[in-house]
């Protein structure tokens, strides 16, 4: 099992760390692409054939929006939505090809760490933020790198299944 | 040879007697009660995996205190360390993990998990203040050797998913049980608390490090 709601969850969680280093102008147009972005990409048709590009895409993209905590002057509107629109498309692909459609739901409650995350940067601790952006980038990191190692990841059927 | 063993009719008559027929049923049940799941599918699936990754770095003394001194030396080394060093041990310890899973050849990993407990704990007593470079190194350097013991030992049939968020997590909650620790340092004599806590934690390095290489 590793499809269903943890990646997309996982990329939205990360979506909400950054926008809590974006200004505030910029939620509301990155909640609503993110939102319309899944939607879109969990209905169309891909072929089944992506999925390894699929999952290490959205790996790629949870590392990638969890380091942008780290920009000296945080996300600007642009780049917010940019990076919603990215989340989007990833979270919308790997449910549309081995998740459930509730699965989206499950995925964007994650975007509420946005709210204790912009509560604590206001009250000027953005280390706490970081901290849990680098554990966000840890686990996309080694998950995107055990599509290649040699390992019996718990997906894939053993001797037993 | 005795016929009646092959007799089929004889068969009723083994469990004629109420008592010789719940025997054998109870026993199956008792079996199957006390019996528990093969080891080798323990913590399968993803929250099955995801327990057995936050239980490895908690289970091990060794592993459990070097994480909590990452935090607490960082906390001894202020801004901008308090933070850098639990950022940094996470990321390094993924490539180590990595290395752990595709077999990498590694220095003996129990020794080096045992000089991290030493060296962090020595660290954390003399209140040891590195420059940011050098503190970041050394926390690197052991971050390989516990992300090696990781993912060395990840259950073959555990979601490695579920497993590798398991094991950051903990860890990263070990970092900030250190920090949280280390703001003992503002009370009045938490300074002698937490460098006593160091010697404490150098010294069961140095018990660990004599198992690695003595015992």
């Amino acid at each position: 099992m590793r499809g269903g709601a943890l990646p997309p969850a996982l990329l939205c969680g990360a979506i909400g760390l950054a926008l809590a280093f974006a200004p505030r102008r910029a939620w509301l147009p990155s909640l609503v692409t993110l939102a319309i972005a899944t939607a879109a990409l969990a209905v169309l048709l891909i072929p089944r054939k992506w999925l390894e590009g699929v999952f290490l895409g959205c790996w790629v993209s949870v590392a990638a929006t969890a380091a942008t905590v780290h920009l000296p002057r945080g996300l600007t509107v642009r780049s917010a939505v940019a990076l919603s629109l990215n989340a989007g498309v990833w979270s919308g692909a790997e449910v549309g090809l081995a998740g459930s459609r509730f699965d989206i739901v499950k995925a964007l409650v994650c975007i509420l760490l946005l709210i204790p995350a912009s509560f604590i940067v206001r009250r000027r601790a953005p280390i706490i933020v970081k901290v849990v952006a680098s554990w966000l980038i840890a686990v996309a990191v080694l998950a995107a790198t055990l599509q290649f190692l040699p390992v019996t990841p718990g997906y894939l059927p053993d001797h037993l299944d | 040879m005795d016929d009646s063993v092959f007799n089929v009719n004889a068969i009723p008559q083994l469990s004629r007697c109420p008592h010789e027929r719940v025997a054998p049923a109870a026993s199956a049940a008792v079996a199957l009660f006390i019996s528990s799941f093969a080891d080798a599918h323990m913590g399968t699936g993803l929250t099955g995996g995801f327990g057995s990754g936050f239980q490895h770095p908690l289970t091990g003394a060794d592993h459990l205190l070097a994480m909590v001194s990452v935090g607490l030396w960082g906390a001894f080394l202020g801004r901008p360390l308090i933070f850098v060093l639990p950022v940094i041990f996470p990321a390094v310890m993924v490539a180590g993990a990595v290395m752990g899973m595709l077999g990498v050849p590694l220095p003996p990993v129990e020794t080096g998990i045992a000089l991290s407990v030493t060296v962090l704990g020595g660290c954390i007593a003399l209140s040891l203040k590195a420059p940011v470079w050098i503190a970041s190194l050394i926390v690197a350097i052991f971050a390989i050797f516990h992300g090696y013991a990781h993912g060395k030992e990840l259950p073959s049939a555990a979601d490695p998913i579920g497993y590798s968020l398991g094991f950051v997590l903990a860890t990263g909650s070990l970092h900030v049980l250190g920090i949280g620790i280390g703001f003992l340092n503002h009370l009045p004599g938490g300074v002698r608390v937490t460098r006593g806590l160091g010697l404490f934690i150098a010294g069961a390095g140095a018990w660990f490090l004599y198992k690695a290489l003595v015992l």
